[in-house]
């Protein structure tokens, strides 16, 4: 009797104990005390901390955030910086999450978390979804914060990427004054042409890097180095790029075509532009048969030897490292518009409009975007800072291989005036892209002629603008 | 002496607390219902919320009254109407306090620090290794405990408790503590307290008995007790969400923000579709139909004219196209193959129970994973299958002198075999669960049947098709209605394989993909309600046929 009732309450505990710690306050620990006020400054470029909070709070605030990482090294980076900036903000203790899993991507989870109330306080989207997660009010609007913060400053960033983060939907302004921030870009990237030099040599086609450095870098050199190095083999490709709206835009924008209206409130595919950039890409796969077919994952390709270009942003960079051949960068080819047609990708870090503490989620977005923590995750080789900085494009060119690290700061140039990525106001970003992406995959696949794409495309596209 | 005459003064005073009780439930619950639409209680809950409320508090008022009533009357009934209330609002106390503690939304947390007190299970299991150890000295006296038996108990507690200290029980007690003291914590736990008490006082057999409670009412509450979690389990988690879902299929949720109510828009759009003549078969569909809200699916073509089909949502029917086709390829390829495969694997050749399991292996393997796998094998340009093409045209060109062009086959980015590919997948990775389920189904069928058809002079064949065949109708039956409710739910292997999930030209788009697009990616919970409440209709109505078709064909039902 005794023995069962001893046992009996040995279970309980343990039970209850189990379900209690799964309450327990989150793994991260707490820093003993607050530290500094700010990060320190480094070698890397130099900009100005962001602020602390206003006084020491008598208690830690839990702040969870969460990012999207490419790989463990991103993840062990982002984790690394978690516990640095946790030492550096006074009252604030910081849990940093990857997100995602195998089953369910990034931003899958991270809506549905958002949906059920448990979204981190501060989150990573990319740039096309900050209008459907803005104007839902899912985000915090921070111009508030921003303004009485003495150190932040919206022109410290791309100004592509900060007119989306500071567009007002109610007004319709733009920029610093009007009145909306919606968090501040984490990094940018770009579109550059991975190289495999010895098949270039092989073929004994000319050095696109010497072509870029001359100013004969355009389509139809290009195509006469795609060609060259696709007569080595039945299993040599001339070109790769990925089947998504990133690589077909190029070609678009590179033609002087876009895939919306000016105030981006309409397709624009069906206008010539676009359309003659529609159909360089598809004479890549059909006429010259130079490109991996449309539609295969072209990275394996490239890795294994086997694609002389292959086109893809700065976070293909830690993979391509492991590469066994020699390799680097070229910007990508000017098309009939005079300009190669890049995009400049970001995406960012916003405030959970339902967090507990907007004013300490204000705090580790600017710790998460100075140029020292910038610096940081930039090493790794996938991202570029997204502060305009000479210092940073400094640090940046020195995070080799590639050699020619320059051909990314080329992409978002001002001069190459690249497109920058970004949400829809007045639509569906997802919407258009449901509809134009497998239109544009018909074209390059054979399976619709060109001329009837442009006939039909913006009928079907355009009712995902709000009229 | 009547038995109210023999009911002691304390169950008498605790009848009367109970009637009191039920009373104050009821006026509560009524009140609750009331305050809900004309009050201040949760003025931002949406109408469904307030509509779900009001019907549980109006029901559990009006029994609350009743069970107050059959209570007065000494009746088992108030018994049973009491003991349910108080149980299910008792249950719902312990969940709300969990959740204000966020026990739910920790156990991340448990699982992060879980590892760290794995070296203390190790001490339990040390314990319990001396335990075991005590079995192997038989000179104890019988009855009494060796000292190791006592040492063992210790060291298996003291590693349970350094387990729970490391794991953060102590913290995790604080947080939860710290967490439930706010309005809403405390509430639940006093009415844990309240509740408890009178689950209690109410069960108690003295009461039971002052009630005229008979064996079997006692047996019907001990029944539906044990019932109790599975069914709770299944109102909350699936019947609960299935009514949700079906009103808002009515709605323009986007899950987020309150769902406003569109009544049977979402279906319209979705069937919202033309048919027009076309004058020639390249003749465009704006020509012939209101482009602004339609779009061309697909054009039936018989000479120099054609049919235009347009729907006001065509990746509806381009979904419904590809799932449709899936399952008439799918099921096939993944039942007949098991069909054939479990009557080999049936016999009693040596090394069989090997093979079953080599058939079985892929059933059990993460759909992840496999999915990854094979998109490796299907690369078009250094994927393994088009590598063994490539190696086997060259042979037979080398060995005949032959001219066969090696067919390239883009597995995944050609829109003709996107689908088959998954389609190959799916049999693959169903087969061997298909085979097992025959399997079982074969070692039912008495052998008497194939003796006596040997007798007869049968051949294999003649046995197979007129003795397995028939006697495995209710297998096949089984087989073939879950593989297709299966295969209609298409959704992981596209979603893994193909990039993106929707595949050259939409030709892998499937209805559950379609709906998780829809919900999940572009906030329209709303519609993807709709979707998947039209897929679940496609999918009754396959099973129904099947049904009819198994009664038709069945050798039991004749």
């Amino acid at each position: 009797m005794k023995k069962n009732l001893l046992f009996k309450a040995i279970s309980l505990i343990v039970i209850a104990s189990f379900a209690l710690a799964a309450c327990g306050a989150p793994a991260v620990v707490a820093t003993e005390a607050p530290i500094a006020d700010v990060p320190a400054a480094t070698e890397a470029p130099a900009v100005e901390a962001p602020a602390a909070t206003e006084a020491p709070a008598m208690e830690d605030v839990s702040i969870r955030w969460r990012t999207r990482p490419d790989n463990q090294e991103e993840i062990d980076v982002y984790g690394k910086i978690s516990t640095e900036l946790d030492a550096e903000l006074n009252g604030v203790t910081l849990t940093y999450e990857p997100g995602g899993t195998e089953g369910a991507n990034y931003q899958d989870q991270l809506r549905s978390e958002v949906a059920a109330g448990t979204a981190p306080d501060v989150f990573w989207i990319p740039g096309t979804d900050v209008a459907d997660f803005a104007t839902r009010g899912l985000i915090l609007n921070a111009a508030d914060l921003a303004a009485a913060t003495d150190t932040f400053s919206v022109d410290d960033f791309y100004a592509g990427p900060m007119f989306h983060m500071t567009y007002n939907p109610e007004t319709g302004a733009s920029g610093a004054d009007s009145g909306a921030l919606w968090g501040i870009p984490r990094d940018v990237s770009t579109f550059a042409l991975y190289l495999n030099m010895d098949l270039i040599n092989e073929a004994g086609a000319p050095d696109p890097r010497e072509l870029a450095k001359e100013g004969k870098w355009d389509w139809a050199a290009f195509l006469d180095v795609a060609q060259k190095t696709r007569a080595l083999g039945t299993d040599i490709y001339g070109y790769g790029g990925s089947a998504w709206w990133g690589p077909n835009g190029v070609w678009v924008n590179a033609a002087g075509g876009n895939f919306f209206n000016a105030d981006r409130s309409a397709c624009a595919l069906n206008t010539p532009e676009a359309l003659e950039g529609l159909t360089f890409q598809k004479s890549l796969y059909a006429d010259y048969d130079v490109a991996v077919p449309y539609g295969e994952d072209p990275e394996p390709v490239f890795r294994a030897g086997n694609v002389a270009m292959f086109q893809n942003g700065r976070w293909a960079t830690p993979g391509i490292r492991t590469v066994d051949f020699t390799w680097d960068v070229v910007e990508l080819p000017n098309g009939p518009s005079g300009t190669a047609g890049n995009w400049l990708f970001w995406g960012a870090y916003v405030i959970n409009a339902n967090t507990e503490h907007p004013a300490e989620a204000w705090a580790l977005v600017q710790a998460l975007t100075t140029a020292k923590t910038q610096g940081e995750i930039a090493a790794l080789g996938a991202n570029i800072p997204s502060r305009v900085s000479q210092e940073a494009l400094d640090a940046f060119l020195t995070f080799t291989p590639p050699m020619n690290n320059q051909a990314f700061l080329n992409g978002i140039a001002a001069d190459a005036n690249p497109t920058a990525e970004g949400p829809l106001w007045a639509g569906s970003w997802p919407e258009f892209d449901k509809v134009t992406g497998p239109a544009i995959q018909g074209v390059l696949t054979g399976a619709t002629t060109v001329e009837d794409f442009g006939a039909t495309i913006c009928d079907e596209a355009d009712k995902v603008f709000v009229k | 002496m009547t038995i109210h005459s023999q009911i002691d003064s304390r169950t008498n005073l605790i009848l009367k607390v109970s009637i009191v009780w039920r009373g104050v439930f009821a006026l509560l619950s009524a009140a609750g219902a009331i305050f809900l639409w004309f009050g201040a209680l949760l003025p931002e809950a949406p109408l469904w919320q307030k509509v779900l409320i009001t019907a549980v508090l109006a029901i559990a008022s009006v029994f609350s009254a009743i069970g107050a009533v059959q209570i007065s009357r000494r009746n088992h009934s108030g018994r049973m109407i009491s003991l349910a209330l108080d149980y299910l609002a008792f249950v719902t106390c312990i969940v709300i306090a969990l959740n204000t503690g966020e026990v739910f939304i920790g156990i991340d947390a448990l699982a992060e620090t879980f590892t760290s007190g794995l070296p203390y299970l190790g001490i339990v299991a040390l314990g319990y290794f001396l335990s075991v150890m005590d079995e192997y000295f038989p000179q104890k006296q019988l009855g009494a405990e060796t000292s190791l038996k006592v040492t063992s108990r210790w060291v298996m507690l003291g590693g349970f408790v350094l387990f729970l200290l490391q794991v953060g029980a102590i913290k995790g007690i604080l947080y939860f503590l710290g967490k439930l003291a706010q309005p809403l914590g405390l509430a639940s736990v006093a009415g844990i307290a309240i509740f408890g008490f009178f689950l209690w006082a109410i069960g108690r057999s003295e009461s039971a008995q002052a009630l005229h409670v008979k064996t079997n009412h006692e047996q019907i509450l001990s029944g539906w007790l044990f019932l109790s979690p599975n069914l709770l389990g299944f109102l909350i988690f699936f019947a609960g969400p299935l009514v949700l879902s079906f009103y808002f299929s009515f709605t323009d949720s986007d899950a987020i923000n309150t769902p406003n109510w569109v009544g049977f828009a979402n279906y319209a759009k979705i069937l919202n579709v033309r048919f027009a003549m076309l004058s020639s078969p390249t003749q465009l569909a704006k020509e012939v139909v209101d482009i602004k809200i339609y779009d061309e699916v697909g054009r039936f073509i018989f000479g120099n004219s054609g049919i235009l089909f347009a729907a006001a949502d065509k990746f509806f029917w381009l979904a419904l196209r590809n799932t449709l086709t899936f399952g008439l390829f799918a099921v096939p390829l993944s039942v007949i193959p098991a069909l054939i495969l479990s009557n080999v694997l049936n016999s009693k050749l040596p090394g069989m129970k090997f093979y079953r399991a080599i058939y079985f292996m892929p059933s059990i393997a993460a759909v992840v994973g496999i999915s990854l796998v094979w998109q490796w094998l299907y690369n078009a340009t250094i994927g393994y299958i088009n590598y063994f093409i490539t190696l086997g045209i060259e042979f037979w060109n080398n060995l005949f002198n032959l001219a066969v062009v090696d067919p390239k086959i883009q597995w995944v980015s050609d829109e003709k075999t996107a689908l088959f590919a998954v389609i190959i997948i799916a049999a693959w990775q169903t087969m061997g669960f298909n085979t097992v389920l025959f399997l079982a189904g074969l070692q039912n069928i008495p052998g008497e049947l194939y003796e006596a058809a040997t007798v007869d002079g049968a051949g294999p064949w003649d046995k197979f098709w007129s003795i397995t065949l028939p006697m495995l109708a209710p297998t096949t039956f089984y087989v073939v209605s879950t593989t297709t409710i299966q295969a209609m739910q298409v959704f992981e292997h596209v979603f893994i394989l193909m990039n993106p999930p929707e595949g050259p030209n939409n030709s892998t788009i499937t209805l559950v993909l379609y709906l998780y697009r829809s919900g999940f990616q572009n906030f329209k919970q709303g519609y993807a309600s709709a979707i998947a409440w039209v897929l679940f209709i496609v999918i009754f109505g396959l099973t129904l046929v099947q049904f009819q078709q198994q009664r038709k064909s069945s050798i039991y039902e004749s």
